[in-house]
């Protein structure tokens, strides 16, 4: 099962990852988008630039309105107030027939009574295209995901992944402004699911594609996007590159949605530049990173990653707590410490190798300012 | 602009609108035509026009006035179908005996004497000087009228207009419809009783055994409801199979009265109603886990215990939407009853079909039809909710 | 229940379940050997095999012209309800629709409407639009019988269809009216003929509204038959049956291989 990709059609070259080279241009832009059902409001007064080419995820808890905004880009639910421009051109009001949007839906929607190579010729049926050419594209396209030799088979006798790939398939060939997607892969096993998003990266880079990528994993958004939107109750709780979003989030919600945290309340007491020292209610003094403003005095989190955490036996590094080791839990790549001291408890992931630390040694618990962030609370 | 949901709305309207309109037509249109006969009579007035309205602005107290007089000699000579003219002198002749000598007499005088000639109708019958016949005449012009409906259920206005009940021999509506009633219960009774056991061992059983009982219900249900009357006329009359293995095993010696008569009925309609009260049953049953009985007989339940506890009342659903569909339909039934059912045992479709199409009288058809179409309606609305899935009649 | 069942509430089980088997299915048996019987009276035992009543079926003139009646109007009624009823079920699916659950409900109400009732009604209505007595009052009033099962049957095909094909149809280009042609007619349409194929049996089994508003022109097989068991029983009643029977079994036997062939299309891997 595991396909090597065919080299990329003569069309997509030339515009491979756009997005990552130069400033990001605006290709979709959502503009103060708002959607109520009823007295309900599941979007609330949402911005969101999409540019070309990009890999944008969207993240969150169930309910949160991932999937109504999809649903309002591709055109299947009207927001109730707010405007959707594609390269500067509203796009609201048009029918979703007639956005020149590939979707791929969760349950893949595959027309159950069409072969795979009759879905796949579907969008270019409708759009005119001349039965020859519908046919050539239809071989190259097919071939390119490596169905040739299921092509005139149903959906119903297809694995879970081969429908999943006709599905993507169908929504690429007519070479459509943007892709998107509604938990594609929710529905596969691990290992397919895995070596899917390797694939959708791949055909991502090489076609140039414009992908927004619904996932409630954030796994899988860390490692396929460009960008990701953390959403919750309808807005955008920070909007970042993986990296930024996974070492320095902006809100408590982001940081202790996308993997695992320690978390000590504080108070801001001096400031410099970016660095500052924020002493933390249980006593100790902190120095940590900031992005956003904070007046002195102001109430604040600090948020620290466990494996950013170091044990240490000496106390000579800009945050140095001394602990006491609670208990080890071995977790093959790594250990995982529980530590307890200075009126604090918090969890570090440290390397095997450093040294095995026994239940109740005294260390120092040890984190660079640099990788920790401060939050408002 | 119009917004999607407004679009959608319009094209889901205009889908529906066809259909609307074909049903308000030929199914509502008819009903409403029923319900109006039911209340309507215009026998005496559609004849006696002009006699109609002289007799609206007569008080009712007094001696017949010339002017009635005139206008019902005018109403006389005016050309009419001799059948509306029989309906309307039997409709006045209901009202108060003697009319019709009465009425046949002065037509004949009325159109024996020269046009525009005045007549002296007391010298022609006595009785028009007697002001009760020009009352029963008053009384049978209005055109609507509740005597219909009243005589549904054996009811009339006497001559000071109150309510009294109807003579006992005039009319039996009342005892058509105990009988509709009684026939239908048990029906309904035999086929609860019948449909229960069935369907909790159609359930209980596996592979062939069940596949069997299912379609022992479902090819009747498939099977023409006149092949399996006809059917049953085969088996229940006197020379037919049922009582020549009696006769046969030596049990009767002479044939037992199997058809024409209320066995016949009820053994005909179990049968055709059986598969209703069998499925619903069924289909509850079926969204018990296999593994329930031996769940509740582990937790300490008796076997009569787990049964009546866990089985029975998952089964009660479908019991009662089951019973309550086989009662609605037996209660209108009409063809079984009218063929294998007896002359003088006749259910109420019956006895609607004979004011139509017999006696055309429209009237009584209305009243009748109306009272078990409001009877009906109340169980299909019971029904709905009780089910919530009034599709199930199709299935 | 099975399993440890005691062996005199098995055997208990097994005679009423026979019994019952047996009560359902015998009448039905039991009237298929008449149609070659060679007597004239519609009665066992059977003298001798013949086809002779499925001849008077031929020659006879009442029952060839019913039988004629019948297909014309079973054809006529069927066409109507389907066409009215697919739409009306397509209508109702929209949950932008006031009153959809009411509206149902009461396009259902002909299949509960007692027979009677209706016809009734309709010979009155008739009367008064010139209807009565004519080849379109009839079709018209079976096809008011047969919606029900059409918009029940339609129903449900477009419930079990999956709402995510109609959007994807769409998102792919498809115009509404291309996304009815292509995607949602084909996949409902098992659907449709099964609603079709009902409302076919309905009309030809149909007897009472047949009485009320046909002449004798429109006589059709199911009222023949009526007037047959009614006035002089024959046994070209029971041929007449066993074409039904057999009719019933061919369309039960298309009913179930439609839904075998659409529950196979449309079930996931
Ligand atoms: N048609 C609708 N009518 C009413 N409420 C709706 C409708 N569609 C969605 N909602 C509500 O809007 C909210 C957001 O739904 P949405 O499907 O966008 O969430 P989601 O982020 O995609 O969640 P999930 O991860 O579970 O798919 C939910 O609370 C949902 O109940
Ligand atoms: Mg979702």
């Amino acid at each position: 099962m595991r396909v090597p990709l065919v080299p990329p059609p003569a069309s997509a070259v030339g515009r491979v990852n756009a997005c990552c080279e130069g400033p990001l241009s605006a290709f979709i832009n959502l503009e103060r988008i708002s959607k109520s059902f009823g007295t309900f409001k599941v979007v609330d007064d949402l911005d969101l630039e999409i540019a070309k080419g990009e890999f944008l995820s969207l993240l969150g808890p169930s309910g949160s309105g991932k999937t109504t905004i999809l649903m309002m880009l591709a055109g299947f639910v009207e927001p109730s107030s707010g405007a959707i421009t594609l390269e500067g051109k509203r796009i609201d009001h048009l029918p979703a027939h007639r956005r020149n949007m590939g979707v791929v839906f969760q349950n893949y929607a595959l027309f159950p009574h069409m072969t795979v190579a009759e879905n796949v010729a579907f969008p270019l049926v409708m759009r005119g295209v001349s039965k020859t050419e519908a046919a050539e594209r239809v071989a190259r396209a097919i071939d390119m995901v490596q169905l040739t030799h299921i092509k005139d088979r149903k959906p119903a006798q297809l694995s879970g992944g081969q429908q999943q790939r006709v599905a993507l398939t169908r929504a690429l060939v007519f070479e459509p402004n943007v892709v998107l997607m509604d938990e594609p892969l929710g529905a596969l096993d691990k290992q397919l699911r895995e070596h899917m998003q390797l694939e959708l990266r791949e055909l991502h880079r090489r076609l140039g594609l414009t992908i927004v990528f619904v996932t409630h994993d954030q796994g899988e958004a860390l490692t396929m996007s460009n960008r990701i939107a953390v959403f919750n109750a309808g807005q955008i709780e920070q909007l970042a590159s993986p990296e930024a979003i996974y070492d320095h989030p902006e809100t408590r919600f982001v940081a202790e949605f996308i993997g695992e945290t320690n978390m000590f309340a504080g108070k801001v007491e001096a400031r410099d530049g970016a660095r500052t020292k924020i002493r933390l209610d249980a006593g100790p003094m902190v120095e940590a990173y900031l992005t956003t403003e904070f007046a002195s005095g102001a109430a604040a989190l600090v948020s620290v990653r466990p494996e950013r955490v170091g044990l240490s036996e000496t106390s000579n590094a800009a945050n140095a707590m001394p602990v006491k080791v609670l208990d080890t839990v071995y977790q093959g790549d790594h250990m995982r410490v529980r530590l307890a001291g200075s009126g604090v408890e918090m969890v570090a992931k440290v390397d095997r190798k450093t040294r095995a630390w026994a239940v109740g040694a005294e260390a120092f618990a040890t984190f660079n300012p640099d990788e920790c962030t401060v939050i408002a609370p | 602009m119009m917004s999607s949901a407004m679009r959608a709305r319009l094209r889901a309207l205009g889908l529906i609108m066809p259909l609307m309109a074909f049903l308000l037509v030929f199914f509502v249109w008819p009903l409403a035509t029923m319900m109006v006969a039911s209340v309507t009579d215009g026998t005496v007035r559609g004849v006696l026009p002009q006699t109609a309205t002289v007799l609206a602005k007569w008080d009712g107290e007094g001696p017949p006035t010339p002017e009635m007089a005139a206008s019902l000699v005018t109403d006389l000579r005016m050309p009419v179908d001799s059948l509306a003219f029989g309906d309307a002198v039997r409709r006045l002749n209901s009202e108060l005996s003697g009319f019709r000598s009465l009425m046949s007499r002065t037509a004949s005088a009325a159109k024996g004497a020269g046009e525009g000639q005045a007549l002296d109708l007391v010298a022609i019958d006595p009785r028009w000087g007697d002001a009760k016949y020009w009352l029963a005449m008053k009384r049978a012009m209005p055109l609507y009228t509740d005597r219909y409906l009243l005589a549904a259920v054996d009811l009339e206005r006497d001559a000071s207009g109150n309510v009294a009940g109807l003579d006992a021999n005039t009319s039996a509506n009342r005892q058509i419809m105990l009988r509709t009633f009684l026939i239908a219960a048990s029906v309904t009774l035999l086929c609860a009783a019948i449909g229960l056991p069935y369907a909790l061992i159609a359930a209980a059983s596996k592979g062939w055994v069940r596949a069997i009982l299912l379609i022992a219900v479902l090819l009747p249900l498939w099977t023409s409801l006149l092949v399996r009357t006809a059917a049953w006329f085969i088996l229940l009359q006197n020379e037919g199979l049922i009582n020549d293995a009696l006769k046969t095993i030596g049990l009767i010696s002479e044939p037992l009265p199997l058809i024409f008569n209320r066995t016949g009925v009820i053994i005909a309609m179990t049968h055709v109603l059986l598969p209703f009260m069998v499925l619903p049953i069924y289909s509850g049953l079926l969204t018990i886990p296999a593994n329930l009985m031996p769940a509740a007989a582990s937790l300490g339940a008796s076997r009569i215990k787990a049964f009546r506890h866990v089985l029975l009342p998952l089964a009660f659903p479908g019991l009662m939407s089951g019973s309550l569909l086989v009662f609605m339909v037996a209660l209108g039934y009409y063809i079984t009853p009218a063929l294998v059912g007896g002359a003088n045992d006749q259910m109420i479709s019956s006895v609607i079909a004979f004011f139509a199409t017999g006696t055309a009288n429209w009237g009584m058809a209305g009243a009748l039809g109306l009272i078990l179409l409001v009877v009906t309606t109340v169980l299909y609305l019971v029904y709905g909710r009780l089910s919530r899935s009034p599709t199930m009649v199709a299935t | 229940m099975s399993g440890q069942t005691s062996p005199i509430l098995r055997i208990a089980q097994i005679v009423f379940g026979v019994a019952v088997v047996f009560f359902l299915l015998a009448p039905i048996v039991a009237i298929l050997p008449l149609a070659f019987n060679s007597s004239v009276f519609l009665n066992y035992p059977i003298e001798s095999f013949s086809s002779r009543w499925f001849g008077e079926l031929q020659s006879n003139d009442m029952w060839r012209r019913s039988i004629v009646n019948s297909l014309i109007i079973g054809s006529g009624a069927t066409i109507v309800a389907t066409v009215l009823g697919t739409l009306a079920a397509l209508g109702l699916r929209s949950s932008q629709l006031p009153f959809a659950s009411a509206i149902r409900t009461t396009f259902l109400m002909p299949m509960v409407v007692p027979a009677v009732v209706l016809g009734v009604g309709m010979q009155m209505l008739y009367g008064r639009l010139g209807l009565a007595n004519s080849y379109l009052g009839v079709v018209v009033a079976h096809a008011v019988l047969c919606i029900p099962f059409v918009l029940v049957s339609v129903s449900g095909s477009l419930n079990a269809m999956d709402p995510w094909l109609e959007r994807a149809a769409s998102s792919l280009g498809a115009s509404p009216t291309r996304v009815f042609r292509r995607i949602t007619m084909p996949i409902i349409m098992p659907g449709i003929l099964t609603g079709a194929v009902f409302a076919f049996a309905t009309s030809l089994d149909e007897v009472v509204l047949t009485l009320f508003v046909a002449g004798p022109n429109q006589r059709t097989l199911a009222r023949q038959m009526f007037a047959s068991i009614r006035e002089n029983i024959s046994p070209a009643v029971a041929a007449a049956a066993f074409l039904m029977i057999v009719g019933t079994l061919c369309i039960a036997g298309l009913v179930g291989f439609l839904r075998w062939r659409s529950q196979k299309a449309l079930k996931p891997a």
